[in-house]
């Protein structure tokens, strides 16, 4: 790829610095339409990312033309004419980071045939319970990732991915499930078919729940949807500097009951979102964010680092080639002391619809629940038909009176379930 | 080539304009490129795809390499796809008033900072205005020698504000998105209208949960349509045996005056001018006198569910297309505000639209308001925040009790299967009746 060098020199003759993101990746998928296979389908991916930084002003563009590249320089270039100059104090040199993929599994067979043989098993695993299959697939991809820039960043990173779901219907009652790993042999379709059938069968014929206030134990999954489209940007700097988060003036301050605590550990061994370096090739290290419930850290880049006088936390990330790279997270964690949480009755609630209606600025949501249950020592009793779930996302942590012992990967957050003291059900 | 039943490739390059100024900071501006092609083949059985980052346009042997690449991955699919019969044509894209591309992105910034600015209030404490512009070229063409090609430009704009005042924090966000051409021009208002809301709605009061009610304006009575009525007739689910409309063709679940349509054809955010599939796009009259009238197809759930026309098949570039709503709305009826008002008298009055979602399985929506108003007596009265609407598609259509006269189109995003596709949404002001609020205020 001698081109990223030309890029880097002819960059180096307008601007200060230049820094070019490239990524290569194809993926294979299947898709069922009830248990037939209905798709086969085959993505090859590439995708060139530069920017450039002239007297503090960043300037990007993006093509998957790499042939292109000088046209996607010049549009960098000229975009950095726009922007708003800043103190850049310069990207990073080259470090000595790991090299070592810590996403890629060499076993992992990118071919229509893996994808096969994983929905047969989440097929078989559906016949566990009576409900008929909807729609299902499975999925694996490959990537390398290239990072290069002109202060002698020249990083590369291999990735891989498998991601599962299945659909179940059973009268007019929905079971839904997946699972997701960089490694093949982490996930489990079996249990996915088993888990979508489950909640289909198990969830019919549900009474109504009358109108009050409940304990209620959160899936990890109906966590996460509550916790990405809220919480989470609030510890993002740039919306904190920028007076878009609800703790812009919290740190330091409890914001969540002390058994909670929440970290962005990029280093975890098998996790999905784990890296050596960011997406502006910063070396990673863990982040507390939130230690016993006080606030202690928000996470930033380079660009807001340098824009408000403080240190990135390596959490640039890139969610494609496209733009400019921005703050998130690599693996998002909660934890705490963990216990036996499922004992006592509660309303079990297994995922949530319309979780991203929440209002991101004052954390209020009313969403429906999906798949609640009442539970009590452990076991799945009578589920739910229908009602409303009314709260606020940052009030709710104050309010968390266990997590469970075993925690769920969700795309890159890590969670456990949650049981939370005296929520607000709306009944029909 | 042998065996083939059918082929299409669809082949779209473009390129996005962006602007995003952040409490007055050009945080970036510029344009990116992409092209992305996507080559879908039926041997025998089901679909094989190949999906083509930067797509080289190409014939003969190279062409047939693609296709032996797609027929080897339809050889290991299990369902025999069928293809429904379908009409052709292709209408013309709108004529833009003024082609964004010949406003520099200066003066676009210039004004959008202005628009920016429109939102500076005491009690704000952010601003954010974003200009998108989207231009993308597409071509297709099919086995069975249909062509087509053509180009589009969607194009609009987001001022977010947001007001804090002792730990209180609201937001006030407008947005206007169009197939017309250039608009930022005289829209510094609206900057204005997202302070306003932010610092009204830090004195709005929580909403009770509970049955009431509820006045929809026509941004979420179009919503309501889209999540209420919309996913559950696409045909795709339809087949799959997951949503609650299967089989319910001719039954009745909605009052007389109640029609709900999907028209790509007219010159809406949603606008297609020839579907995914090259198929002619015609409105489709989904709920028609509060009967279940036809499904939303593709060629596929065309034929095998019938009861609909094809048309309906949009994808995002270089992926394969789905069945998806374009432009869906409640068609307009005869009451009057003051009519409405009246019937509602004790009730609330729900504005705006953070969005929604369904489960068409199980015949279940959600969908949320970005403000409203308790009405009393008829009248609108203290400012309330953060209202969502549950309902259950079967039963919640017979609540419509009245529609207002004048039909408004909405622009937004709508999500399936990980692509996002432009639509619009829209209706008349309506009131339902027994609708499920839910909000966290307490007594």
């Amino acid at each position: 790829m001698e081109w990223i060098d030309q890029i880097i020199q002819k960059g180096l003759k307008s601007v200060d610095e230049v820094e070019i993101f490239y990524v290569e990746g194809r993926s294979v998928s299947a898709d069922l339409k009830q248990k037939k296979i209905n798709l086969a389908s085959v993505s090859e991916d590439c995708g060139l990312g530069i920017r450039t930084i002239h007297k503090g002003r960043i300037g990007s563009s993006s093509t998957n033309d790499p042939r292109h590249w000088s046209e996607c320089l010049d549009a960098a270039i000229a975009s950095g004419h726009l922007a708003t100059p800043l103190p850049w104090e310069g990207l990073p040199g080259a470090q000595d980071i790991s090299q070592t993929p810590l996403t890629f599994d060499p076993s992992m067979k990118v071919e229509p045939a893996s994808a096969l043989a994983l929905l047969e098993q989440m097929l078989a695993g559906s016949e566990e319970h009576a409900a008929e299959v909807t729609a299902g697939s499975a999925g694996l991809s490959t990537a390398t990732i290239t990072l290069v820039n002109s202060r002698g960043v020249h990083y590369t990173d291999n990735h891989t991915g498998v991601s599962l779901s299945l659909e179940a219907i059973h009268k007019q009652s929905t079971g839904s499930e997946f699972d997701h790993s960089s490694f093949v042999d982490k996930v489990n379709p079996f249990h996915v078919g088993e888990r979508a059938s489950f909640f289909a069968h198990e969830s019919a014929g549900g009474k109504e729940i009358p109108t009050g206030n409940y304990e209620i134990l959160l899936s990890p999954l109906a966590y996460a949807e509550l916790l990405g489209s809220v919480f989470i940007p609030a510890l993002n700097g740039r919306n904190v500097h920028a007076g878009r988060s609800k703790f812009a003036k919290s740190l330091q301050e409890p914001v969540a009951d002390p058994l909670i605590s929440m970290y962005d550990d990029p280093l975890l061994p098998g996790a999905s979102g784990s890296v050596n370096w960011d997406a502006e090739g910063m070396p990673t290290h863990r982040i507390d964010f939130i230690r016993n419930g006080v606030l202690e850290a928000f996470a930033y880049d380079l660009k807001t680092a340098y824009r408000y006088g403080k240190t990135s936390t390596a959490s640039a990330v890139r969610g494609g080639y496209g733009g400019a790279p921005g703050i998130g997270h690599h693996n998002f964690i909660v934890d705490g002391k963990r216990s036996s949480i499922a004992d006592e009755r509660v309303v079990y609630v297994h995922s949530v619809v319309g979780a991203h209606t929440a209002n991101p600025m004052s954390g209020e949501f009313s969403v429906e629940l999906s798949n609640a249950f009442w539970m009590e020592g452990g076991e799945f009793e009578e589920p739910i038909r229908s009602a409303m779930l009314s709260g606020n996302v940052f009030s709710l942590h104050n309010e968390i009176i266990g997590i469970s012992h075993e925690s769920r990967s969700i795309g890159s957050l890590i969670l456990p379930s949650v049981k939370i003291n005296k929520q607000r059900i709306i009944g029909k | 080539m042998p065996g083939i039943t059918y082929y299409d490739l669809r082949h779209v390059t473009g390129q996005i304009t962006h602007i995003d100024i952040d409490n007055g900071i050009f945080e970036s501006a510029g344009t990116t490129f992409f092209n992305k092609a996507v080559l879908r083949v039926i041997k025998n059985t089901g679909w094989g795809i190949l999906q083509i980052d930067n797509y080289q346009p190409c014939t003969g042997r190279k062409f047939d390499e693609l296709l032996q690449k797609a027929c080897a991955l339809s050889a290991i699919t299990q369902e025999r796809v069928c293809l429904g019969d379908v009409s052709r044509g292709v209408l013309a894209v709108p004529a833009m008033k003024e082609d964004p591309s010949s406003v520099s992105i200066e003066e676009k910034s210039a004004i959008l900072s202005e628009i920016e600015k429109g939102a500076i209030h005491p009690s704000v404490v952010n601003r954010r205005a974003n200009y998108i512009e989207r231009v993308e070229q597409v071509e297709f063409l099919d086995s069975s020698g249909n062509e087509y090609a053509y180009e589009m430009c969607r194009s609009g704009f987001n001022v977010l504000a947001v007001a804090s005042r002792n730990g209180n924090t609201q937001m006030g966000y407008e947005r206007e998105h169009t197939i017309h051409g250039f608009n930022l021009r005289h829209h510094k208002d609206l900057g204005k209208k997202a302070a306003d809301i932010a610092v009204a709605l830090l004195d709005a009061k929580l909403a009770h949960g509970g049955k009431m009610k509820a006045i929809l304006d026509p941004e979420l009575a179009g919503v309501f349509a889209h999540e209420a009525v919309g996913h559950a007739s696409e045909g795709d689910l339809i087949q799959e045996g997951n949503s609650v409309l299967k089989g319910k063709t001719g039954q009745k679940i909605g009052n007389d005056m109640l029609t709900i349509v999907d028209d790509p054809g007219i010159p809406e955010f949603g606008f297609d001018p020839v579907d995914s599939e090259g198929v002619a796009v015609c409105r489709t009259e989904i709920i028609k006198k509060g009967i279940v009238n036809a499904f939303l197809h593709n060629r596929e759930s065309l034929a095998a569910v019938g009861n609909g026309v094809a048309g309906h098949a949009r994808g995002m570039p270089g992926e394969p297309p789905l069945v998806r709503m374009s432009n869906t709305f409640i068609e307009a009826g005869d009451a009057t505000d003051h009519e409405i008002f009246e019937e509602c008298k004790n009730g609330i009055f729900l504005k705006g639209s953070r969005g929604g979602q369904v489960d068409p399985g199980r015949g279940v929506f959600q969908f949320n308001a970005e403000y409203g108003y308790l009405v009393k007596n008829g009248e609108c009265t203290g400012m309330v925040r953060d209202v969502s609407i549950s309902g259950d598609i079967l039963t919640t259509l017979h609540n419509i009790a009245l529609c207002g006269k004048n039909r408004k189109m909405s622009p937004g995003y709508c999500g399936k299967g990980g692509q996002s596709v432009p639509v619009s949404d829209g209706a008349p002001t309506i009131l339902l009746c027994n609708a499920v609020v839910g909000g966290n205020g307490m007594d």
